[in-house]
């Protein structure tokens, strides 16, 4: 009996601490401070376009950071409804000379092989849409596409050669002639505006060859300007956001090739390359061991192979019809001052200057021009710089500015993977809330499609990119 | 004939037992129902077979040989609210488990003073498991680690009032840990471990009511090797063998235990573990070499326990009380072991059921201080608020020679 009574003294007590119920602890809330967004609009390039491993795919375009920003605003209360945008099926758009579809996949372990696997493109999906698209990020548009109302076939042919501008500013009679016209007949809340990449990207990515210089920043300065300030007068109560440009010396595109390169370089011989404008015999040499070596492109990955080996491959892919003077195709390629690592292949000491200087003389326009229009600046180029110094990592996952390895960057070494869109949305986001005084949650981006394909980052192999793979980057920012 | 045939029955029982237990909770202190129910306080008094863990010379001062065996179940529950590096509050529960370490004790007088045993339980042990694909799938979606102590122990009572003791401890352990890798792929790592310990105690009845015990027992470095495998099988990722070096952190308790009258005794321990030792966690892949670390860099800490038995009649009514301080300092609190200051409270009842066999049967309840953190390492990247709790139920059988 009283054993029975300590007993149930016993369980009674147990029951009180079992009891014990967990309550949520105060922790962020989502919301707009009071603010109604219902309706935001994406102005910008291939970035903001969801653009990935060197193409445009319904696929990609789904974690394009315009497209995640729209759905981290719904979770804090924003009413954007859904967020439209010029899908363009799997595999995606085609190469202008192969007809392919021109986005990288893996294609062979061996190597690895990563390029084009000629497969059928796809099309577009989402043309019935009664009003301009809310993603208006155009591959390929500079500054000055943002106000420019010339007809999109004219920019499909050369020397735009860029079909995909009639993709995304579709009906232009209808929706209106420019981004800027179609953006503002959606009467966004939100804008964000990420434009000015192409005037610099161009010059770096062809080893400052085609265009031989970045958009001058008197020029820049004009329409970035105009730009802004039109957007502004035409939406004075939207919430207006900018990015500034990265440093292209920060991504993959320049950092991949040059250190496999001076690891295969034999004890005491130097890379023998064309400096800027040159075409001729080699007038720059390097052991990578310099202050500032010069960047070899991606676009090598099929020549480095090919060093100390006699041969004239470049002059054939690209349809010389003789050699230029001084040069000799019997010497050991790249190795010879007469068969140097050609111009288009490498961003000299000189150009790099020139591209660094034109990205700092672009961010302070944009960084003016912002505060004059009351619009955030999101500094993607400080993220990027210190991505590739010390990497960025959230949630367990370590994200580095090395290519493929490193998780941010997608296959061509300039477009962000699916989850680096996410980490480029984030800063958006963070921008936002500090500006705005919002609290819209971060994406997941442990939530997000990795790449799949690994480097392994010690081995002594080059990633193998077929000739003519870089074609459609070209086009990106090609001749104007 | 009689005895060597209990002897052979209870070691079958353990071995059954232990066969189907699994361990929960880094540092494992339940090691008896009679000792859990009293918040672990129980170096100084060490009077049943779980003398060969709290305190070897216990045995010392014990007359007759015994059998005590039993297990604890532990139902954790704990919730993490984050990443705040998302922005976000959202809840994560654990997945709920239920773990049993047990614990097995033989022991014997060989002489009048001199008395043997062996034992076996689970020192160390450690199970979360989290949704399979929740934010910090790629820190953790599950740990399970399992260690057995076999302990062989011999006491020897120097004194009418003064005994030591000593153990060696072959450890054996398992290991599963798995994870979302880089790549989308989904890493198990499946390993084994072995390793050897050594422990000693002294007990010492400075009077009749008062007893003073201290015992230690060393750190065991134990080394794990298995198998890492990867879903989807990617030919670059180190599928294969891994090995790693985990060292099982030191323990020592100082206890003084007052008989305050024939029905009420009382004891304070303090328990030092030197969590130190857990700098880093290490895994190398034979496959390339390559190896990944974590860096833990625990503290040493302590625990302080108090708790006594009363008796009632036949029924001994037992309570404690004990502070575990973490050693897990704020940047270093990930998913994997989501630690923080622990307020334990215990209750049980012991009692007699005949002239040689009894029960002992414990509850002990343990709320984990909430715990926020906001400056995690950039490896871990994980901030937010952690809140714990866990109930545990013990019982075990004695029987008396």
């Amino acid at each position: 009996m009283k054993l029975t009574k300590y007993g149930i003294v016993a369980l009674a007590i147990a029951l009180l601490y079992g009891g014990c119920k967990i309550t949520a602890p105060s922790g962020p809330v989502a919301g707009l401070g009071g603010a109604t967004i219902g309706k935001y609009v994406a102005v910008g390039n291939s970035l903001t376009a969801g653009y990935q491993s060197n193409g445009l795919f319904a696929s990609a375009q789904a974690y394009s950071y315009p497209n995640l920003i729209a759905g981290q605003l719904s979770l804090a209360g924003g009413n954007v409804g859904s967020f439209q945008q010029p899908l363009y099926s799997d595999p995606g758009t085609p190469d202008a000379v192969t007809g392919k579809a021109s986005r990288y996949e893996l294609i062979s372990w061996v190597g690895p092989v990563i390029g084009p696997r000629g497969l059928t493109p796809g099309a577009p999906i989402n043309t019935t849409l009664p009003r301009p698209y809310d993603n208006l990020g155009i591959p390929g548009a500079v500054i000055f596409d943002f106000l420019d109302s010339t007809n999109v076939g004219i920019k499909a042919l050369p020397p735009r050669s860029n079909p995909l501008f009639a993709l995304v500013l579709r009906n232009q009679a209808a929706l209106g002639n420019s981004i800027f016209q179609q953006a503002v007949a959606l009467k966004p809340d939100l804008v964000t505006f990420w434009l000015g990449n192409n005037d610099v990207l161009g010059f770096a990515t062809s080893g400052g060859v085609s265009p031989s210089a970045p958009t001058s920043t008197p020029i820049f300065t004009a329409l970035y300007t105009q730009a802004i300030g039109t957007l502004r007068a035409a939406l004075p109560n939207a919430k207006i956001v900018v990015a500034n440009i990265p440093d292209v010396r920060a991504i993959p595109f320049f950092n991949t090739l040059g250190p496999k390169i001076a690891a295969e370089l034999p004890a005491g011989v130097a890379l023998q390359y064309q400096k800027h404008g040159n075409s001729g015999v080699a007038d720059g040499s390097t052991n990578f061991t310099e202050a500032n070596p010069p960047l070899i492109t991606l676009t090598g990955a099929s020549y480095a192979p090919l060093l100390g080996h006699p041969g004239g491959k470049w002059y054939r892919d690209h349809g010389y019809p003789a050699l230029p003077p001084g040069i000799d195709t019997t010497k050991p390629f790249g190795l010879h001052p007469q068969n140097p690592w050609p111009d288009a292949l490498v961003l000299d000491a000189a150009e790099q200057a020139t591209a660094g200087a034109s990205v700092q003389a672009f961010n302070t326009v944009i960084a003016g021009v912002a505060a004059a229009n009351k619009a955030v600046v999101v500094d993607i180029n400080g993220f990027f710089n210190r991505l590739k110094a010390s990497g960025y990592s959230t949630s367990g996952i370590v994200f580095t500015a090395d290519y493929i390895s490193g998780g941010t960057f997608s296959f061509d070494g300039v477009h962000p993977s699916d989850q680096g869109s996410g980490v480029v949305a984030n800063q958006f986001i963070a921008a936002m809330n500090s500006s705005f005084g919002w609290s819209i949650p971060f994406v997941d981006v442990s939530a997000l499609p990795a790449l799949m394909v690994p480097l392994s980052k010690g081995a002594k192999v080059y990633p193998v990119i077929p000739e003519g793979s870089f074609g459609e980057l070209e086009m990106l920012w090609g001749t104007r | 004939m009689t005895r060597v045939r209990q002897f052979g029955e209870a070691l079958l029982l353990t071995l059954i037992v232990a066969s189907v237990a699994l361990a929960g909770g880094f540092q494992l202190n339940e090691h008896g129902a009679n000792a859990m129910s009293q918040g672990g306080a129980f170096a100084a008094r060490a009077s049943d077979g779980s003398a060969i863990y709290f305190n070897p010379a216990g045995l010392g001062f014990q007359t007759n040989g015994s059998i005590y065996i039993g297990a604890t179940g532990i139902v954790p529950t704990i919730s993490f609210y984050g990443p705040l590096q998302d922005n976000t509050n959202a809840e994560t529960n654990m997945n709920s488990q239920f773990f049993t370490p047990i614990n097995g004790y033989i022991t014997y007088p060989v002489t009048d003073r001199i008395h043997v045993g062996v034992g076996v339980y689970n020192a160390y042990g450690l199970g979360t498991e989290w949704p399979d694909n929740w934010s910090g799938k790629n820190l953790i979606t599950k740990v399970d680690l399992k260690t057995y102590w076999f302990t062989p122990t011999v006491a020897y009572r120097l004194m009418d009032n003064l005994s030591i003791g000593a153990g060696v401890s072959y450890v054996s352990g398992t290991l599963l840990l798995k994870k979302a890798a880089p790549f989308d792929t989904r890493v198990t790592l499946d390993m084994t471990a072995r390793g050897w310990g050594f422990d000693g105690g002294i007990d010492y009845k400075a009077t009749p009511e008062l007893t003073v015990g201290l015992s230690y027992r060393s750190k065991v470095k134990v080394d794990a090797s298995g198998s890492a495998g990867f879903v989807p099988a990617i030919p670059v990722l180190p599928v294969g063998g891994v090995t790693a070096t985990i060292t099982l952190p030191a323990t020592g308790y100082a206890g003084v235990a007052y008989k305050f009258c024939d029905a009420l005794s009382l004891e304070a321990d303090y328990q030092y573990i030197g969590w130190s030792s857990y700098d880093n966690l290490t895994f190398t892949f034979t496959k390339d070499g390559s190896s990944t670390s974590a860096p833990k860099n625990y503290s040493d800490t302590y625990i302080l326990r108090v708790g006594g038995e009363y008796l009632l009649g036949s029924l001994k009514l037992r309570g404690g009380y004990y502070y575990d301080h973490t050693p897990v300092s704020d940047p270093y609190v990930d998913p994997l072991l989501p630690d923080a200051n622990r307020h334990g409270l215990s209750a049980g009842i012991g009692l007699n059921l005949t002239d040689h066999l009894s029960v002992d049967a414990g509850y002990l309840f343990i709320k984990f201080l909430d715990r926020t953190v906001t400056n995690t390492i950039p490896a871990t990247s994980f901030d937010g608020t952690y809140k714990s709790y866990a109930n545990l139920f013990s019982l075990d059988l004695g029987y008396s020679l």
